[in-house]
């Protein structure tokens, strides 16, 4: 009754009712892999609150501070103050250990949720016109996610990441002309400087987070004005979209989400050790540890730097340091080729429509193989970057992995490539559902087509063409109709396309009988119109409705029953007098 | 703490290596007077003596002690060494290596190795305790001087961390779980050895690990080390959970994406609809 007063009050002077009824009937498609970014969404959150507890312990300064504590083999030693709080934070701080580890596999699971996301909108192509702008903006935000994660692997001073900094540093410094200068302006000085702590930690609580929430809104904004993209389907068109409504139904899916990234990452946290800084020690510029990697999501810089032959190279006399290609070099090319990738692939296929129907990944062989190449590329830098740890794990020597992987690197994403490449052709040219049922003839079709590579491309700007076809108001389509029916003052109306078994019903009410039939005209062109009298007779409820129903009359009675009695119980005392103690 | 912790493990080893004769030598063990002496071994049968009396005391318990030590290298280390030990091509000269190395590489099961091999990996010590002893004493009698087996003290957690991290952590990793080397050589993980075991490793320099004599680390920075190394092996300093290996980022991204992203794609796809439906 409060909630509803309140409700009322705002509306009164907000005006709000219209927007929120419109809100709270956005359709959201109902497939799982939709909900991939909300994963890395939830995990910022849990980074987000994680993190402010964490600030009220950590001290970003590289002053001397004596730990003091139950650590044992630190107690009393003279630390940066940033190390001897984070130690402190890990040992003395009540939670504290919990709440740093949860923090950082929260930053592994959401760059991971990110990668997971792009990978999903890169092969389905969602990031087709009109959704480019919506693709600029999460490559940012990929590239801010591991810039931010590399100054909170860096802020604990650890002897580990003060390894992983001098790289990184090294790197910068390699830039022919500016490098040097660069890392003066980052850091203030000298690599150990003073100032690089406090500036990490500026960026990294302050600058990006907030950034990164701009960009976060502005990516949701988006897809709001855009509306979702989807899967084709029946009763799917460039010009709607089907799934559930965000209130009641998608909100808590969306909330159950919440709790299982919530919970697996506390799970974690609490069960699993991450950066046991404790054990690293404090970092020193004389001193090493080894095995020593960086966080995954930088792992294939790292892994990149291992691989790369230690060449003098020089540019008009000038050397450009070996770490400058790997390190530099790669790092560039990569952000651009995915800043890139949307208008590169327009200018090849000459596809200059807006999509709102997602492609099958099959659909696109050459987006497929290129795809998984640099998948491969990635994974097998990736694994380079533990290249000792894999000598250590199959005694072998480990200039033996490194030339292995130096040949892997090179060959296996060409590999890979070319298979995916002939598979997904297989599959599109095949009327296989899945990767199980392609005979031995599909494939063969799939190599010969490769052979001959004008024809096959040909064919498949072809296939390309059909696949984009937009959907033209067709005169005739059995089965399908579109229902209107009056329900109290407003009108509804409803998809059914009987053979297919389809009822679709539209997510918002209209005032009347006119727009009711404009909004059908725009979801479905050229579907015949058909006003119905009442209201179509509601689904029979499932199983796990019904249940719930009656479980719940069933605890409303019983909870009735409880407080009458109390209620009695309460009563009677009073009648008798005071209770003999 | 130490010396108890060095008569802990002597025992734990006479134990563990007599269960393991006992068991390979079967009823023949049971039936033998003495269980402690390995088949085929001419030493007098009896009751070993315990390891503090082993070395210098009595007369006829060292003599004993020689006896068996000449027999136990002729057996088992002669065909490499040679037997006045100068060493042959299959294995290199014991002159001079000192008694805190054969004790290590013994005590540590690393030797006797069965085949040739570039690095010697722990394992079970083959040899008693007190066998150990007079393999120690029959070696340095070939002469040459050398490092002899450390005593270890309490030492100060603080300066052996320190210690530690200068010395030691760019091998053996700041955890003490070992990295690769060059060439195929590992620096082990130091989970296992004892505070004597760290200290003549540290004395003696075995394998690809430089060796550190008392004029760069006192004996009472070695027991600091020996100390330390002893509070890395306690899972205590596991406070977060379970360490996956204590290897590092790269273990931590695989538990990320398995079990983590697994877990959530899964519920994704559970709270979600596929394709078809």
């Amino acid at each position: 009754m409060i909630m509803d007063r309140l409700a009322r009050a705002f509306d009164d002077r907000l005006r709000l009712s219209p927007l929120t009824r419109r809100a709270l009937a956005k359709v959201f498609p109902d497939h799982w892999s939709f909900m991939l970014g909300e994963i890395a969404l939830y995990s910022f959150v849990a980074l987000v609150l994680t993190g402010v507890y964490l600030t009220l312990f950590f001290d970003p300064s590289s002053a001397d501070r004596v730990y003091q504590g139950s650590y044992a083999p630190l107690d009393g030693t003279a630390t940066s103050a940033a190390y001897a709080s984070t130690v402190r934070l890990s040992w003395d701080v009540r939670a504290g250990l919990l709440i740093r580890q949860t923090h950082h596999w929260a930053a592994l699971i959401f760059v991971a949720a990110i990668l997971v996301h792009l990978v999903r909108i890169f092969f389905t192509g969602a990031f087709r016109k009109p959704r480019e702008t919506n693709w600029l903006v999460g490559v940012t935000m990929l590239m801010l996610a591991l810039a931010n994660g590399f100054t909170g692997y860096s802020l604990p001073d650890d002897l580990l990441s003060g390894l992983g900094l001098r790289i990184i540093v090294s790197v910068v410094e390699s830039i022919p002309l500016v490098g040097s200068w660069l890392v003066f302006l980052g850091l203030g000085g000298e690599f150990p400087s003073d100032e690089m702590i406090p500036r990490m930690f500026v960026s990294h609580v302050l600058l990006v987070p907030a950034v990164l929430v701009a960009l976060v809104s502005v990516h949701l904004a988006m897809i709001v004005r855009q509306k979702h993209a989807q899967f084709p389907g029946p009763g799917r068109t460039e010009h709607n979209v089907v799934g559930s409504r965000l209130y009641p139904s998608y909100s808590l899916r969306s909330l159950a989400l919440f709790a299982w990234v919530l919970a697996v990452l506390f799970a974690l946290g609490g069960l699993v050790q991450i950066n046991p800084v404790w054990l690293y020690g404090p970092s020193a510029p004389g001193q090493a540890t080894s095995p020593a990697q960086p966080d995954w999501y930088v792992a294939w810089g790292d892994g990149a730097l291992r691989l790369f032959p230690p060449w003098e190279i020089h540019i008009a006399g000038h050397l450009v340091p070996a770490p400058f290609f790997p390190g530099v070099v790669l790092g560039g090319v990569t952000f651009l080729a995915l800043y890139a990738w949307p208008f590169l692939e327009r200018w090849c296929t000459g596809d200059r429509r807006a999509h709102q129907l997602l492609d099958r990944p099959r659909d696109h062989p050459v987006r497929m193989g290129v795809g998984v190449m640099a998948l491969t590329f990635f994974g097998v830098l990736v694994v380079a970057a533990g290249d000792d740890i894999i000598a250590r794990l199959l005694r072998v020597p480990v200039y033996d992995v490194l030339y292995v992987l130096r040949v892997l690197v090179l060959v296996l994403p060409v590999l890979a490539g070319a298979l995916a490449f002939l598979l997904a052709r297989a599959l599109c040219r095949s009327d296989a559902a899945r990767l199980g049922e392609l005979t031995r003839a599909d494939l063969r079709a799939a190599g010969q087509g490769a052979d001959r590579r004008a024809g096959g491309r040909r064919v498949r700007a072809g296939e390309a063409r059909a696949v984009d076809e937009p959907e033209l108001p067709t005169p005739d389509r059995p089965g399908q109709r579109i229902e209107l029916w009056p329900d109290g003052g407003v009108w509804r109306w409803r998809y059914r396309d009987e053979p297919a078994g389809v009822t679709l019903l539209n997510n918002r009410a209209m005032l009347t009988e006119r727009e009711a039939v404009d909004s059908a005209r725009l979801a479905y062109p050229g579907v015949d119109h058909v006003a119905v009298p009442g209201p179509p007779p509601p689904a029979p409820p499932g199983r796990v409705r019904i249940a719930l129903r009656r479980w719940g009359n069933a605890a409303l009675g019983v909870s009735l029953l409880v407080a009458a009695l109390r209620q009695r119980r309460q009563r009677h005392p009073d009648g008798d007098g005071p209770r003999p103690e | 703490m130490p010396t108890r912790g060095d008569r802990w493990s002597h025992v734990t080893r006479a134990v563990t290596v007599g269960m393991v004769v006992a068991l390979a030598a079967g009823p023949a063990a049971l039936a033998a007077p003495a269980p402690n002496a390995p088949p085929g071994s001419n030493a007098p049968s009896g009751p070993a003596a315990p390891p503090e009396t082993a070395a210098p005391s009595a007369g006829p318990s060292a003599l004993a002690g020689a006896t068996q030590g000449r027999e136990l290298y002729r057996q088992n280390c002669a065909s490499c060494h040679g037997d006045q030990g100068r060493g042959s091509q299959r294995g290199p000269s014991l002159v001079g290596v000192g008694a805190a190395s054969v004790d290590f590489q013994v005590g540590t099961g690393r030797m006797p190795i069965p085949d040739e091999m570039q690095q010697p990996r722990r394992g079970r010590p083959v040899f008693s305790a007190d066998e150990i002893a007079a393999l120690v004493e029959h070696v340095t009698s070939f002469g040459g001087g050398g490092p002899g087996i450390p005593r270890v003290t309490e030492g100060s957690l603080g300066t052996g961390r320190e210690l530690f991290a200068a010395n030691c952590a760019p091998c053996h990793g700041g955890t003490g779980a070992g990295a690769a080397l060059t060439n195929g050589w590992n620096a082990p993980p130091l989970y296992e050895a004892t505070p004597v075991q760290v200290a003549e490793a540290i004395r003696v320099g075995p394998g690809l690990m430089p060796v550190f004599p008392s004029q760069v680390l006192t004996d009472q920075q070695v027991s600091d080390l020996a100390t330390y190394v002893q509070r890395l092996r306690s899972e205590r300093l596991d406070r977060g959970g379970n360490p996956l290996g204590r290897l590092g980022p790269l273990a931590e991204g695989v538990a990320a994406w398995v079990v983590a992203l697994g877990l959530l794609v899964a519920a994704a796809r559970w709270l979600g609809r596929r394709a078809g439906e």
